[in-house]
Parts: C-alpha cells; structure tokens; sequence
C-alpha cells in the first residue's frame, strides 16, 4: 500500500520472488536451447528463441489462470496472489518475443507488409486444419499488452476498479485464443501425442481449479441464516471467530467479514476497494484490518484506511447475546464509524 | 470480489469448460493422418553414398543418392543459405497429381538451414518431381524436377 505511484513497490518478498521467476525462466530458456543444439543442431537460433519462449508463455500462463482458484481452495496459496502481477509481466514479454521473432521469419521476408503478411497469406478461415492460427495468437498478444501496461495501480484507479477488472477479465479469453492457436498451429505440423496431451492436462487443470473454486464460492453464498430478529441475524457462537482474524457470512447476497479485535466485534463490507480482495480472509495488522491480497488496509471501527490513503468500505452493526453473535446485513455508508460489540470476559 | 462478480467467473468458466475441450478435439481430429516422423523432427538419416541426379538451384542444391546395391533411394536437400520459407515441407508428385497438393506424397520437412535427408520409394524410374510447399503461406515455393 503507497500513498503516491512508484513503478514497482519493492519489498523484501517481491524482490524474492521476482528472482525466482527470472531464475526459472533462465533454467528453462537455456535448458530448452542447449537440448536443441545438442539433439536438433540443424535449427536455426530463430526456432529455438520462438518455441523455447512460446512453450515457456504458455506454462506461465497456465500457473497464472489456476493461482485465483487456488487462493480460494487453500489460503497457504495467497503469497503467490501478491506476486501475479509480475508474473503477468513476464509471460507478456515471453509471449511478446515469441510474437515478434515469428512475425520476423515467417512474414518479414516477402514484399508485403509483414502485418498485412499475417493476415492476407492465409485466409482459409473455413478450414479446421488450415485455419489461420497466427491471427488467434497475434490478437491474444494484444489482450496481453493491454493487461500488462495497465496492470499498475495507476491505471486501476484512473480507469476504475470495474472498467479495469473487465478488461482483465479478458485473459479467458486470451486463454482460449493461445490454447487454439496451440492447437490449430504447432500441433497441426508436429502431431506427436505428447503435446496434445500437455495442452490437454493444462486446460483440464486450469478449468476444474476455477470451477471447484467457483463452487466452493456458490455454496458459501448460499448458507441460509436465522432466526430473524428486528432486523439482525444470527450468524455463529462467538468462539468461533479467533483473535485478529475474521469469519466471512453472506447475508442479503453480500459478504460481511466479521472481526474479533482488542476483545470486540466490528463487521465490515469483505470487498477491498483495491481489487477485490476478500478483507475476512486478511488479518489485523497494527491495528488495521489488512488485505490478504495486495496489504491495503482498513481500520476496523469505521471501514476507513488510514490517513492519508482515502479508501473506504461500509460497516455493519453487530451485537452479542449470550455467546451468540447477532448482524445487521443493511450497510452503513461506506466509512461509517460504529462501535463495536463489546465481549463479556468471565 | 462481489458476488456479481464471482457469477461472472464462473459462467465465463463454464462457457470455457465446453468450448476449450470442444476445440481441443476438433482441432486434433483434423490433424492430417501423415506419418508423425516426417513431420515432428526434420528425418535425419545418413547420406547413401553414391549420388544419382543433382538439381541446383540459388538456394538450395537437392540430390537423389541411392547405395552400392541401389536397393535404396534418398533425397538429399542441402539449404545453401537461410530458405525465405522457415516451415516448409517437401511432397512428391505423382503422375495422378491433384489440384490439391497436400493429397501427394509427404516426403518430409525441412528447415531454414542445414543439410535433410529422406527416404524415397526405390521404383526403377529416376523421373521424379518434388514441390516445396509453405506450410504457414500455403504456397507452393518451387518445383525440382528430375529428368532421365
């Protein structure tokens, strides 16, 4: 969390993992390079840059898309989640190298327009086998750029928070365009089993990770809560919810994390204004309520980041009977101050 | 992330979870049934010995070699320089040619550079017609012709 942009808010953890990422690109570049040389040494340096860094993107994007629904399988996931964006970055550029080199050898050498090239040699778009397959990869590229130039906060926040996630969003998309592309391109020349098989594993990894997550989620949002008592719900026993953490109830169709903090109860909204993150998953830290996802934070009496960050979140009435745990699902606006349910020691 | 949001993921992902597979098998049953060796790696073989017929080109210099016996016929295609068709594959023409190439004999792939041999089939006549064909413009590049 930075009260003003920097180009990368460098941590000890980022630094860390940003090495680790650059470290295996390097193995696998230089593994995948050297292997050629010594098995196929009729390749020209061109091949061997366009399929080490395709193959290289497209693993890459796979840990990308099922790093999401791991997080909401299993928390221990989460550091991974902090690290993404950067991991985005890199697939681009590896994706982009490929992009490039390929444009370079297959459509560079013509009399046309390697772009017009692109498009015009091949136009059997009727055709399974013959489809034009580099025009699905040169538009997932696209789709690559433009989330990795606005993958800053900077353009979170002047684009906002919607526009912005609908635009990443579009990396399904792009998914399905570079697993064709895979397939109608490389798999139709070189037909050995192995990488339908790898493409197929990947596909069929990634699509049960976001629908057993997205099920888990469904099934959350359907628990049903009562009794009903002017106009508060009971929700759990008070025991169940453990110091400087939070439980997360989905009451009206909107999720409330429920905090226990210096011997209180406060609920607020569970939605980071950041990105979305789930703020009942995070926990207190110096006092602040703190996004497992990305560290904004949020101070627990009034849904409001501390000064001088602006964001804000509602807040809910909570109160206690016995050891039961009582909530009002109707929001205050948004940074509200409410006093906490205080908890009866014995 | 909001609940809106969540259904959003998840019909995306159930949208994908029919077209991904549904394209994945698509695109593998429309794989030409051609031997997998001739195209997965350029076929590398040992040069025969004794070289029949030479075409030579700008390009690219393309023999036909057999053995001591000629029991056996081979194609050897040496890249001069970088070809300007990076995946190219050769076909064998045959006297019943069709209009679509792909339906000839597939003789193998070749690269941007280096020296590729392949297998022929050993029938008596040296009469034989080769077309390089670009995989990625879908074109013919050249024809090597082999006259008695």
């Amino acid at each position: 969390m930075s009260a003003s942009y920097q180009a990368i808010g460098w941590n000890r953890q980022k630094k860390y993992y940003d090495w680790l990422i650059f470290s295996f690109c390097l193995i696998y570049l230089a593994a995948f390079i050297i292997l050629t040389a010594i098995f196929n040494s009729q390749y020209t340096f061109e091949t061997v840059l366009i399929r080490s860094t395709s193959t290289l993107a497209v693993l890459i994007l796979h840990v990308i898309l099922s790093i999401g629904p791991l997080c909401r399988i299993n928390k221990k996931f989460l550091p991974l989640l902090y690290n993404r964006r950067h991991l985005g970055v890199t697939m681009f550029f590896l994706a982009a190298i490929h992009g490039i080199f390929s444009i370079i050898q297959f459509h560079s050498l013509g009399n046309v327009n390697p772009f017009v090239s692109l498009f015009s040699s091949n136009t059997n778009y009727n055709s399974v086998h013959d489809f034009p397959f580099q025009a699905l990869g040169f538009f997932a590229l696209i789709i690559f750029f433009l989330m990795a130039i606005t993958s800053h906060d900077f353009w979170l926040h002047n684009l906002s928070p919607k526009v912005w996630k609908t635009l990443h969003m579009f990396v399904y998309l792009a998914y399905l365009l570079i697993v064709m592309h895979v397939m109608l391109g490389a798999i139709q020349y070189e037909s050995h089993p192995v990488f339908v098989i790898m493409i197929a594993i990947g596909s069929i990894t990634v699509i049960s990770l976001h629908l057993v997550a997205g099920r888990k989620e469904v099934k959350k949002d359907n628990i049903k809560f009562d009794p009903v008592k002017e106009g508060f719900v009971s929700i759990c026993d008070i025991n169940e919810i453990e110091d400087n953490r939070a439980k997360i109830f989905c009451v009206d169709k909107e999720r409330i994390a429920v905090y226990r903090f210096e011997n209180s109860l406060y609920a607020i909204h569970n939605v980071c204004k950041h990105q979305g993150g789930p703020l009942g998953e995070g926990k207190i830290i110096d006092g602040c309520i703190t996004c497992p996802w990305h560290g904004y934070q949020y101070l627990p009496n009034n849904g409001q980041s501390p000064p001088p960050f602006k964001e804000k979140v509602s807040t809910y009435d909570v109160r206690i009977e016995g050891t039961r745990v009582w909530l009002n699902p109707t929001p205050y606006a948004e940074g509200t101050e409410r006093a906490g349910a205080k908890i009866n020691q014995k | 992330m909001i609940k809106q949001l969540r259904k959003r993921h998840l019909q995306t992902w159930s949208l994908l979870m029919i077209l991904i597979p549904a394209g994945i098998i698509a695109a593998w049953v429309s794989i030409p049934k051609q031997p997998t060796s001739k195209l997965f790696q350029p076929f590398n073989t040992d040069a025969l010995p004794i070289k029949l017929k030479t075409v030579d080109k700008l390009n690219y210099i393309v023999s036909l070699r057999t053995n001591k016996d000629r029991t056996a016929l081979q194609l050897e295609w040496i890249n001069r320089s970088a070809l300007t068709s990076p995946s190219a594959l050769i076909y064998e023409i045959s006297e019943f040619a069709t209009k679509d190439i792909t339906e000839n004999d597939l003789i193998g792939r070749i690269d941007v550079r280096g020296i590729f041999h392949f297998n022929l089939k050993n029938d008596t006549s040296l009469t034989r017609k080769f077309i390089l064909y670009d995989i990625i413009h879908h074109q013919s590049v050249d024809t090597i012709n082999f006259n008695p």
